[in-house]
Formats: C-alpha cells, structure tokens, sequence
C-alpha cells in the first residue's frame, strides 16, 4: 500500500552498489532510508553517502543488513565521544511522545517505559513540573558495579548498556540503580517488529526474557549521525542531545554549545548528591513555556487523580 | 571400636530408629512430599511462565524469595556458630545438640542458595557467573562465601561424625549397604591415641574456621543491601544486624529443633531442660543484642530524617501498611522471649520452645520488612498506573516454594536422621586435648616473648 | 440571463463544495513541498517532501514524485521517483542534462507533482531558483582565526556575479547537527569576514569542519560549503578506563585480598582433609 504511514522502526537499510558500498545517512536528514518493498528493476534511488555525495543507486541493488556494532565493538563504545543529554524542563508539558517514540523503537509493552515522564513537586510549596527521565548513563554507575556478570557496563563514550545475552537476570543491578532506569522482563517478549533482527547490546532488541532492558541513548542511531528517538519525537524541543567532548548540544531544531547551555541556563544533576554523576543533566524550569496543567490535557480523569495523588507528600 | 556403656546404650536406642519408620512418620513423609511437589509443579510454572506468575515487579524485584534466603542462611548459624563456640569452649552440655545444630547447618546453607536460583531470570546462564564473573560485584562474594562455608560445614559435620560413624559401621545392621557406607566414612577409624589426635586437631581447626566465615557470610549477604544506595539499606550497620538477627534466629530454630527431636524420638533423657535453660539465656541475650540494633538502626533513620528514610519508616509505623507486622517483628518478637526467659518461673522446656517459635516467626516478617518496604520506596514518585507494580503481593506460586523450602528442610532433616543418630553418640577426649592446647599456645607464646 | 449565469455558478459552487466534502471524507490533503541544496562538492538536488494530513501532516512513503522542468513555454519530465520514509524524493541535478531548461536571467523553474491515488489528493508545487556558489577561504594571523566567505552566482551568460546582500550562517559540524556560530550579510563584492571563536573543541587532532551556508534563500535555495581547518582545541582521547569498581578487572586490593581469605580458608580446609586421610592410613591398634 502506498499511503503507509511512516514506520519509524529500529530496521537498518545498508546500500551496496556494484562499485562501492555506502552506508546511508543524512547530514540535514535529506535522504536515508528506502522502503522494503519489493521493487521493480531499473527505479533508482539517491543516496547521500556518510561524506554528503549524492549517488543515484539502483533498488534493486539495495539490500538490508545490520549496522549496529556487535561483540567487543559494542562494548568498547564509540571512539572519541561522550555523550550527554540536557533535558530543558521549562519546555515539558507532558506531550510523552519521547515515551512512545521509544517504546515503539525498542518494541516495548505498554506499560514498560524506558524513558518516563513523572509529575514531581519538590515540596508542598513549590510549583509541580514534568520531569522526563531517561537512564542516566552515570560515570560512577551503581548498577555496573554490581553487576556479577559485567551484562551491564559502562563503556568509553559514556553509556551505560545492557547485553541480554550475558544478563543472568539476577535483578541486582534493579536495586542498585537509584533512578528506578531498568525494565525486567517479565515474561516472554512480544516482537513486533524485531523478531527477525540480530540481537546488539546497541539497539537492545529483541528483548528475551528474564532479562533487564533500560535507555540506551540509541547509539546505533548515534553511528547514523542521527539522534535518540526521544529526542527527535518531542514536538517541544524539550531533550538535547550530542557529544560532550565537541561541546554541541542539539534538540534537532536548536543547536547550542552543551557549556554554554548548561552554564547560563544553571543546568543541575538530578540527586547529584548520589554521587552517580549523571550524564543527564536537567534546566531547572524557570520561565516555563507552558503551565504544568497542560499536561493533563492528554489524561484520563483517573490518571489526573493519580497523578495529583502520587505527587502530594502524605506527612 | 570399643565403646563405653553409656554409647552403647545410646546406640541401641538410635539404631531401630533409624531403620524403622512408623506409621505416622510415612503420614508426616508424605506431607512433607506433598509440599515438595507442590513447589516443584511451582518452579515448573515459572519456568515455564516466566517471572510473570510471582507478584515481583519492576519495582519491587526482590520478594519472598530473597527474604527466604536471608531467612535460611541465618537459620544455618545454628551449626557453625553455636557449634563452633561452643565446641572451642569445651562447654559439657554441648553433646546431645551439637549434632542436630550442624545438620541445620548443613541443609539451610543448600536450601538458602536456593531460593536465590528462584529468584534469578536465566536458570540456564548460572555458568556465566564462572565465565564472565566480576569480583567487584557482592553477588560473587556471595557465592564464593557460601560455597566455602557450606564445604567448611560439611567437612565441620562429618569430622564431628567420624566417631558415630565407627560405631555404625561396627553395629550389626542387617542390610549390607548400611554396612558399606559406614564403613566407607568411617575411615579406619578405631579410636587410637593418633587418630584421636588428628581427629581434634581437625575438629578444633575447623570450628575455629568456621566461626568467622559464617560472620563473613551473613556480612556479604548484608552487604548486598548495604552497599546499593537505597533507604533502609544503605545502612554501615547492616552486617554487624544481619549477623546478630541470623544467630539469633538460628539459636530459636535449634530450640524448636530439639524440642521436635526430643518428642519424637523420646529423647527426655539424653535432651534435658538444661540444654533448655542455657539455648535459651543466649536467645535471650542474642535477642536484647539484636533489640539494641534494631532502635539503634531506626532511631538513627528516625533522627537524621532524610527524606527516603523517613518514606520508608512511615511505611513501616503506618497502621494501614507494616506497621503490625513491624510491631509484631521488631517489639513482640524481641521482648516476649526476653521476658519469658529472664523471669525463672516462666521458664519451662515448652515455654521456650513457643517463644523462640515466635522469635523465628518474628524474624522471617523481619526479612520480609527489610526487602519490601524499601523496594517500594524507590527515590523517585512512584507513577505506575498498574497497581501490581506499586505494592507486592506474593503469589500462590512464590508461597508454594516457601512452604516447599521449608518441607524440604524437614525432609533432609528426616533423611539425616535416617543415616546418623540424631544425638551424637561417642564422646571425644578432649579433655587431654584441650590441656594440649593450652600448652602449645603458651608455648608458642612464651617463644615470642 | 444574468440571473441564470448567477444560477448555474451557484449550482456549480455548490456542487463543488459537496463534491469537495465527498472527497473530503474519502481522500486525504496531500502537500508536497521542495527545496534546492548545493552540497559542498557541487552537487546539485531537488528535495521534494510529501506529507498527508492524517490528524496532522505525517510524511507518506513510497509515493511517487515527478519532476518537471519548466519554462514559459513548456513542462519536460526528468525523472520519477519514489519517497523514502521519511516522504522524501531526491532528484540530482546533473549540469549536462539537456533536458534541464534554463530561463531568462539564469533562473532555472521546477515543479513537482505527486499525482495521488484513490485515497489522497494530488498536489504538486513550483520552484524557480538562481544557481550560486559559495567560496570559504581561511586566515590566521596571529592568534585570530577568520574566515572568508565569498557568493558568487551564474549569470545569464555563464558570467560569475558578486552577489550582495545575501546572509551567509557560519557553523561547525557536529555529530548531530551544526552549531552555529557566526552570520552576516554580504558586501557588494559578496564577501563577508568572521572571525572564529577561540574555544572551540575539535577531534583529537584539533581538526573540525566549518561550514558556510545560504539557508533556504528564496532565490538561491541552500548552498552550502565546507572547509576542514585544525583550529579546534583537542580533546584528549577516551580511554578506557582500568580496574575499578564500574570496570571489568577489579582493583588490586579486592583481588588480593580475596585471593589471601580464599586461600587462608582453602588451604585449612585441604589440611583438615588430609588429616582426615592420614586417619585412615593410621589403621593401628589403640
Ligand atoms: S541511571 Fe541507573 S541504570 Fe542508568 S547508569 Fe545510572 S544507575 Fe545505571
Ligand atoms: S540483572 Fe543482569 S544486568 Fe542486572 S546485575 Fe544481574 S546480570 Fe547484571
């Protein structure tokens, strides 16, 4: 069917061409992927090759395979990066389209969220703000000091995976993790679009069971020069992200210097005084684009309850 | 191996026990088995299931099982330390009890672990803790503690049983593969002046050994709560209480234990209210040491009234939570066997066995109080729209392996009994040991000063 | 006659409006929008974007794009192609495609046309467009760091003209996007001078690219040129870390000492067994 709507999926297209192979990829999201159709001979396609040359490729000569980083590779992390996330709270309204923008990449259940977005006042007094929480990919990690097994490790570029093919799912690293990141499963995964995919600790899926799943910053997406999910599914620009060591930060729209933005918008750690030290960091939510009530907007009545109760402090 | 008259006597009256089984011992045995199928048909489902079947979620990932473990491995100080202690001390009463106190040891320690295999999500990867272990992680000092301490108990055991085993083997039993086994364990033993001496040596070795790794076992156990950042848990004290409520408990558990073997094989005469009397004084003062960590734990948590601290504490003080169980727990469990015991004309063999049922009893909903209510307070609001992933509730599943571990217990307790007497029956000399002893250590004294 | 007139375009509206309200409900609003882009090597495209209004506008795949050439006087067909994902059709300008049009005063006229189907509408959408060029040249001297930036265009006659007063964006390429740090308009010799800021990082080398661009101009689309330069600040590079609590390999202490109680414990254990294999051997008499 021709009007299908866009499928944003974790499926990797890798093009070859009689003469070269060119891994697909946008500099200003021009052009990547092509559809799994199956085509017909002689249509071609363009192409923006990793250093911005244009190439007409037949379809017929696109095949599919796997682009994200596998074994050692996956462990060792992207060389020479250090990514951050800087989450601008004076823009959040509770829109949780990072929540379902990420649970459709990584195929979770419903109510399995990796990145959640929680209703929080800091005391009674004080305004109530959304607050969206990733996995915070610390540099002491709790989680990957007491991990038995090293499933879960910290790796060069700053992320913090899990490889649910190593995972004994001892649960340790649940209770270890102070931010409430990781997701058990349960029971025997639902795939819905991944089952026919290679397993990579990079897009952590499929998922198996009885194994921890959490955020993983999208780093294959991050070797497509292209952002997490979350980040290009907020309609307001609320998630930032790119490498520390190059200083940029970027929401998709906005680009900013990561020391700049964090120093004059007084970016924060959120617990910092857990020692973790996140590689999240959070604008406090000052001049705020809208009231935290718009975040209702999309609820139910019984989870506006919820929610109003969940966030008043009982003593 | 001769024997002197009062081992003789005792050996006849264990020997047809152990060969026989009464009509209500099948009775009592097929119940036992019942529970254990019951659990297996358990395990069955949740394997095949997934975790799905156990009311552990994401938040509260840790739950029955975890506290069964906690609560099996503190049974089993029993043995290694009240045995160990009392064994280096030379105490006289120890005889009759020492036996049944290791055995405690021995099949908590294997059922314990257990419940942590319950608790993991991949059965089938428990190789990669060799192949890919990590020795930062307190999981794998867990595992190589427990190892080494449920090997250090056995070889404890069996040491202490050589001399049994010399006895069995040179009994007349009718069937030959008793014959065969005994005289397989028993290596040769006779009772010479030598063997005697090795025996001790082994003996004095091994209880010496044995108390500080069961400190340390109870310590890592404690650690892996202690060190992850979570109120209630990330507490410095942590080690020194498990340790103290993991003896006293095991001490609760030998009473029981004796009382159960001292009805059910008639064993007035051999198990006496004195071995009563003086278990119970160390209930009762293990019980006032744990009573001290407790308020020490919770004043401490009440005063610097963090905020974490104190969600958690309310969750234990709030009537429409924990608080019944805490009071149960912490007060009722603590001071009824206190008073009990401390006040003479309370003290009876019956009365101190029903205290330390409460006690043991008191301790388990501890555990239960440590792993929970802290797993439901997590540092971040708690805005999960399914209700099951707020509160734990233990399923039938995760109940049936509890009452399974427990029929287990008794089950290997009922096949010990069946192999050796339950009462140890061949005294040692060591008497002229324990003087040996002491010279050799003033020696060795003397020659460093 | 008048009124009759009156009549049928009222008929006519009005039959036009329930049609459009049939179709309405059956078919959805298609959009199609385009944009020229000059990479930094040359490379000429059109990028045609079809988006479907569902609730809002979501990008439609795999629908097929024709691009047109147009002149006053005639519409030539240069190519078809499919959308990707994200709904986008690219089309590469090749300088020798004759069948490329170019109109008076150097100004190239194209249209896109995506035809629809049974369940969404057809839309389609002109662009005309001077072909420019960017030209990025880079100075030190001293401690400043700046950087040139000249815009010429084509004229008529293949001649090369300054072109003045046209906003020119200075970025450094990042992983993710571009980071902006200079604009300005330029002369009249198309020319403008930035300075560029001295804390920049780059790779490990100092290495960065700096970009020049004409952004979505309305005569001259998006053109955009590249230069690489070693005016960064390196950054030291990450390496892993070693024997730590978060590492694979755990720090000396915790090994020692675990290899020291193990074996503290083992080596008595061991000791105790063969003692207990020398009672065996001692099989004497009391
Ligand atoms: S947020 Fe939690 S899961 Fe993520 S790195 Fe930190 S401790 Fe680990
Ligand atoms: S659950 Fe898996 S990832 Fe977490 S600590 Fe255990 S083995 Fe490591």
């Amino acid at each position: 069917m021709e009007n299908k709507e866009k499928k944003q999926t974790r499926r990797k297209f890798f093009f070859k061409t009689a003469t070269a192979a060119i891994g697909a990829i946008s500099t200003a999201g021009i052009v990547t992927q092509s559809c799994k159709k199956k085509v017909e001979e002689g249509e071609t396609v363009s192409l923006l090759s990793p250093d911005g040359t244009l190439v007409e490729v037949d379809k017929a000569n696109i095949s599919m395979a796997k682009m994200p980083a596998q074994g050692k590779e996956a462990r060792a992390g992207i060389p020479n990066k250090k990514f951050v996330m800087v989450i601008d709270l004076a823009r959040c309204r509770n829109a949780r389209k990072c929540v379902t923008n990420c649970q459709k990449m990584h195929d979770l259940e419903p109510g399995d969220e990796w990145i959640k977005v929680f209703l929080m006042q800091d005391s009674n007094d004080t305004a109530p703000y959304w607050f969206p929480k990733p996995c915070f990919h610390c540099n002491q990690p709790p989680c990957v000091k007491v991990c038995p097994v090293g499933a879960t490790y910290k790796r060069t570029d700053g992320l913090v995976l899990v490889d649910n093919e190593r995972c004994i799912g001892c649960k340790f690293c649940m209770t270890a993790c102070p931010y409430s990141s990781r997701v058990f499963q349960w029971k025997d995964p639902v795939h819905e679009n991944q089952a026919d995919h290679d397993y990579s600790p990079e897009t952590s899926v499929p998922h198996k069971v009885g194994t921890v799943g959490k955020c993983d910053f999208c780093p294959d997406m991050a070797r497509m020069g292209k952002l997490p999910t979350c980040v290009t599914g907020c309609p307001n620009g609320v998630i930032f992200f790119g490498d520390k060591n190059e200083d940029i930060v970027t929401n998709g729209t906005e680009s900013f210097r990561f020391s700049e933005l964090v120093y004059e918008r007084a970016g924060y750690h959120f617990m910092a005084e857990l020692g973790t030290e996140p590689n999240v960091y959070y604008l406090p939510p000052v001049d705020r684009l809208f009231d935290y009530k718009t975040g209702f907007k999309t609820l139910t009545n019984e989870q506006k309850e919820f929610y109003k109760k969940s966030i008043v402090k009982k003593h | 191996m001769d024997l002197d008259q009062k081992s003789t006597r005792t050996l006849n009256y264990f020997v047809p026990q152990m060969v026989t089984i009464s009509k209500s011992g099948i009775l009592q045995l097929s119940i036992l088995i019942l529970f254990i199928m019951g659990g297996f048909y358990a395990l069955y489902i949740q394997i095949v299931d997934g975790h799905i079947v156990t009311g552990m979620r994401d938040n509260v990932v840790w739950g029955l099982y975890i506290a069964n473990f906690i609560f099996f491995i503190g049974i089993s100080y029993a043995g290694a330390l009240i045995s160990g202690i009392l064994h280096l001390l030379r105490v006289e009463w120890r005889h009759p009890i020492i036996r049944i106190a290791e055995i405690i040891t021995i099949i908590s320690t294997i059922i314990g672990p257990a419940y942590i295999l319950l608790c993991m999500g991949r059965l089938d990867r428990l190789h990669h803790l060799v192949l890919y272990g990590r020795i930062q992680s307190p999981i794998i000092w867990d595992v190589l503690a427990i190892s080494t301490y449920l090997i250090g108990s056995i070889i404890f055991l069996y040491l202490a049983t050589i001399r049994d085993l010399a006895a069995l083997r040179d009994y007349p039993f009718k069937s030959k593969w008793r014959h065969t086994l005994y005289k397989f364990f028993a290596v040769n033993f006779n009772g010479n002046s030598k063997q005697n001496r090795y025996l001790e040596r082994g003996l004095n070795i091994m209880s010496a050994i044995i108390i500080p790794l069961a400190v340390l076992v109870h310590s890592v156990l404690a650690w892996i709560f202690g060190m992850t950042l979570r109120p209630g848990w990330h507490s410095t004290i942590f080690a020194p209480y498990f340790v103290v409520a993991a003896v006293f408990s095991g001490t609760g558990v030998l009473i029981i234990a004796l009382w159960v073997f001292r009805k059910y094989y008639h064993l007035e005469s051999y198990i006496t209210k004195i071995h009563f009397n003086y278990l119970g004084i160390i209930l009762m003062i293990l019980g006032a040491l744990y009573a001290y960590f407790t308020f020490s734990e919770y004043l401490t948590s009440w005063y610097g009234s963090e905020t974490w601290e104190m969600e958690v504490l309310y969750k234990l003080f709030d009537p429409h939570e924990y608080w019944w169980w805490f009071f149960f727990a912490a007060i009722v469990g603590v001071v009824v066997p206190i008073l009990v015991i401390l006040i003479p004309q309370f003290r009876s063999i019956n009365s101190i066995t029903a205290v330390s049922v409460i006690a043991v009893f008191a301790l388990w909903v501890k555990r239960y109080l440590i792993i929970i209510p802290t797993l439901e307070t997590p540092l971040l609001p708690l805005q999960d729209m399914r209700p099951e992933y707020i509160h734990y509730t233990p399923t039938a599943i995760e109940w049936l392996l509890t009452f399974a571990g427990v029929a287990m217990f008794c089950f290997l307790f009922f096949l010990f009994s069946k192999f050796l007497p339950i009462v140890s029956v061949v005294k040692g000399e060591e008497g002229t040991n324990y003087a040996e002893l002491r010279k050799t250590v003033m020696q060795r004294i003397i020659k460093r000063t | 006659m008048k009124s009759v007139i009156k009549h049928i375009l009222i008929i006519s509206l009005v039959a036009t409006i329930t049609t459009d309200n049939i179709f309405a409900q059956k078919k959805k609003t298609a959009r199609v929008q385009v944009g020229y882009f000059k990479n930094y090597d040359k490379a000429e495209h059109l990028v045609a974007t079809l988006i479907v209004k569902e609730k809002r506008y979501v990008p439609l795949s795999n629908g097929v794009i024709h691009f047109y050439s147009v002149s006053d006087t005639s519409r030539v067909l240069l190519s078809k192609i499919h959308t990707d994902n994200d709904g986008k059709a690219v089309f590469i300008i090749n300088d020798d495609n004759p069948k490329i049009i170019k109109g008076p005063s150097g100004v190239f006229t194209f249209e896109v046309e995506y035809e629809g189907n049974s369940s969404v509408n057809a839309a389609k959408r002109k662009i005309a467009i001077k072909r420019g060029d960017l030209e990025v040249s880079f100075f030190q001297k001293d401690s400043t760091k700046s950087i040139e930036v000249s815009a010429t265009e084509i004229g008529l006659n293949d001649q090369i003209i300054p072109i003045e007063g046209v906003n020119i964006l200075l970025y450094v390429q990042g992983t993710f996007s571009l980071l902006n740090f200079g604009k300005e308009k330029t002369d009249e010799n198309g020319i403008i001078h930035i300075d560029f800021p001295t804390d920049m990082p780059g790779d490990t080398t100092g290495v960065l690219t700096i970009v020049a661009k004409i952004d979505d101009n309305k005569t001259f689309g998006t053109i955009e040129s590249r230069g690489e330069m070693n005016w960064g600040i390196p950054i030291e590079p990450v390496k892993e870390k070693q024997r730590g609590l978060g590492d694979t390999d755990a720090p000396l202490w915790m090994v020692y000492t675990l290899i020291i109680l193990l074996s503290a414990v083992w080596f008595h254990y061991l000791y105790v067994i063969f003692l207990i294999v020398k009672i065996k051997l001692v099989n004497g008499s009391i």
